[in-house]
């Protein structure tokens, strides 16, 4: 059994196409099995018409909704949350304590609260704040605030990875660079960051990918994106296995291969880092 | 005209906030529990030599781990009807003190899952840290397969995964505040029914976020008990 299995091994260490194909194989099986036996009178025909599909991928017509706005809050996040958290991780990695301070706290609160609350918090303290502030009344749209709260949520994450990446820079680099005369603005920036960026980039990707399963979460304060837009397809056709197993697998096939690809990209770096 | 701050309101919920606390920790003690002991087994079966069993293994992992929390609870929810399939979990669940059953463990499993996942990972980087004189030793004085893992390998890698057996449990913690969109009755859920019977949403935020905090700073702090007391007379620890 045990030269079996090895043998097996190295036959599909060979042939990755074939250990591909077996994997989506078993997977479809696995899956099928699971309905005949627990929802053997599914029925995906009135699911799959072309209707709910486009309601589904692109939202009602003339506005920006399900999967398509799933990109949009998880890619606009991401942009946000790498400047703001870039920001607050050098504030964290640097040595002068009014910079260091603040931004301990943020990442330990940030951290420390759920992100559900977090959206939430936006979502009240927004009116709250520029009725107390400004005198102004205000109200939010939900994408927007879905989108400042995921930043917010996710810079606390991109600080941290950007504080082990500044930190996991040998330090004779900083000596290095120190020695050809540069002043420590140079070095910070000619040096260090672009070398923790390139370290930075498989973690990033996965954080990429935590956030996009996060934006199911706007669901909670009423944008419609592709898990929002499926619980109102639900509360039409009612049909929630297909539902909810139709979207469960699109989530996981786009966030596995992402997840797959930062692995790759990981061992690249790892390569060039070691070379 | 500005907003004026009533923090009285969270005196007078107080019961309601209370409430949601005992269960939030009733959601993570239970949680807790099930995904360490869940991910610690599909974490060695990951660990393992046989290709197959590792294989299987990777399947639970990336399969609950890449699907968003909230779409394992509603399918459990909606569509599976978690009471009906198990009707044990109607008596378990009253045992406990639960009046809805079917959000309360269609919330649990999807959590125990999801988190088991990153567990096992966790479990399995800790396993393979091991030195293989380990084994090899154990093997040599003739002991099986099982108590290899059990008295000598396992102890030693749980030592090392303890930080992230913390960030995990931290985050099954935070995560718990999903079961709100069921409707559990948890510290979120508390809050959103401040927010609808005052409007005073702000308030109400306020406290059930450094509730959260406390959550979490209690958690990681006996944690880190925990492992000063296992990393005792262990070298470079």
């Amino acid at each position: 059994m045990h030269n079996f299995s090895k043998n097996v091994e190295n036959f599909f260490a060979q042939n990755k196409i074939l250990f591909f194909a077996l994997n989506i194989a078993i997977i479809i099986t696995l899956l099928k099995t699971f309905q005949v036996f627990a929802f053997p009178e599914a029925d995906f025909s009135d699911f799959f018409t072309k209707n709910n599909m486009k309601f589904l991928f692109f939202g009602k017509d003339g506005e920006v909704g399900g999967l398509v706005l799933t990109f949009v809050l998880a890619i606009s996040s991401i942009a946000i949350s790498f400047v703001l958290g870039s920001l607050i991780g050098i504030a964290r990695w640097a040595q002068i304590k009014i910079f260091k301070y603040p931004a301990i706290v943020y990442i330990e609160i940030i951290r420390a609260t759920p992100l559900i609350m977090v959206i939430f918090w936006v979502f009240f303290a927004i009116p709250v704040f520029s009725l107390s502030f400004f005198g102004v009344r205000t109200s939010v749209s939900p994408a927007i605030a879905a989108v400042i709260a995921l930043s917010i949520f996710t810079s606390a994450y991109v600080a941290e990875i950007v504080r082990a990446g500044i930190n996991s820079i040998p330090k004779g680099q900083f000596e290095g660079a120190k020695s050809v005369g540069m002043n420590g603005f140079q070095v910070f920036f000619y040096i260090i960051l672009p070398q923790a960026y390139r370290k930075m980039i498989p973690t990033f990707i996965s954080q990429f990918v935590a956030l996009f399963k996060d934006t199911s979460l706007a669901y909670t304060i009423g944008v419609v994106e592709f898990f929002r837009a499926a619980t109102i397809l639900n509360n039409r056709i009612y049909l929630s296995f297909e539902i909810f197993s139709f979207v469960a697998l699109i989530y996981f096939s786009i966030a596995f291969s992402m997840s797959k690809f930062a692995l790759k990209l990981e061992k690249k770096v790892e390569k060039q880092l070691n070379e | 005209m500005g907003y004026d701050f009533q923090w009285g309101v969270i005196l007078t919920y107080k019961e309601l906030l209370i409430e949601g606390l005992i269960m939030t920790i009733k959601l993570s003690v239970i949680g807790i529990f099930f995904s360490f002991f869940i991910g610690s087994i599909v974490g060695i079966a990951r660990s393992s030599k046989n290709f197959f069993t590792s294989l299987f293994a990777s399947y639970y992992v990336e399969f609950f781990r890449n699907i968003p929390l909230i779409v394992q609870i509603f399918f459990f929810y909606f569509a599976f009807g978690i009471s009906q399939v198990f009707p044990f979990l109607e008596t378990i669940g009253t045992q406990i003190g639960i009046e809805s059953v079917d959000e309360f463990f269609s919330a649990l499993i999807a959590l125990i899952l999801y988190t088991s996942a990153y567990i096992a990972e966790a479990v399995k980087a800790g396993i393979l840290s091991i030195a293989k004189g380990q084994e090899e030793a154990a093997k040599s004085i003739g002991m099986n397969a099982f108590q290899r893992m059990y008295y000598i390998i396992y102890p030693q890698a749980f030592r090392i995964i303890i930080p992230p057996l913390t960030s995990q449990f931290l985050n099954l913690i935070k995560n718990s505040s999903l079961a709100m969109t069921i409707g559990v009755a948890e510290l979120t859920f508390s809050s959103q029914q401040i927010d609808a019977e005052t409007f005073r949403g702000f308030e109400a935020a306020t406290a059930v976020t450094l509730l959260y905090i406390f959550l979490t700073l209690f958690t990681s702090f006996w944690m880190n008990i925990l492992e000063h007391k296992f990393s005792k007379g262990v070298k470079n620890a």
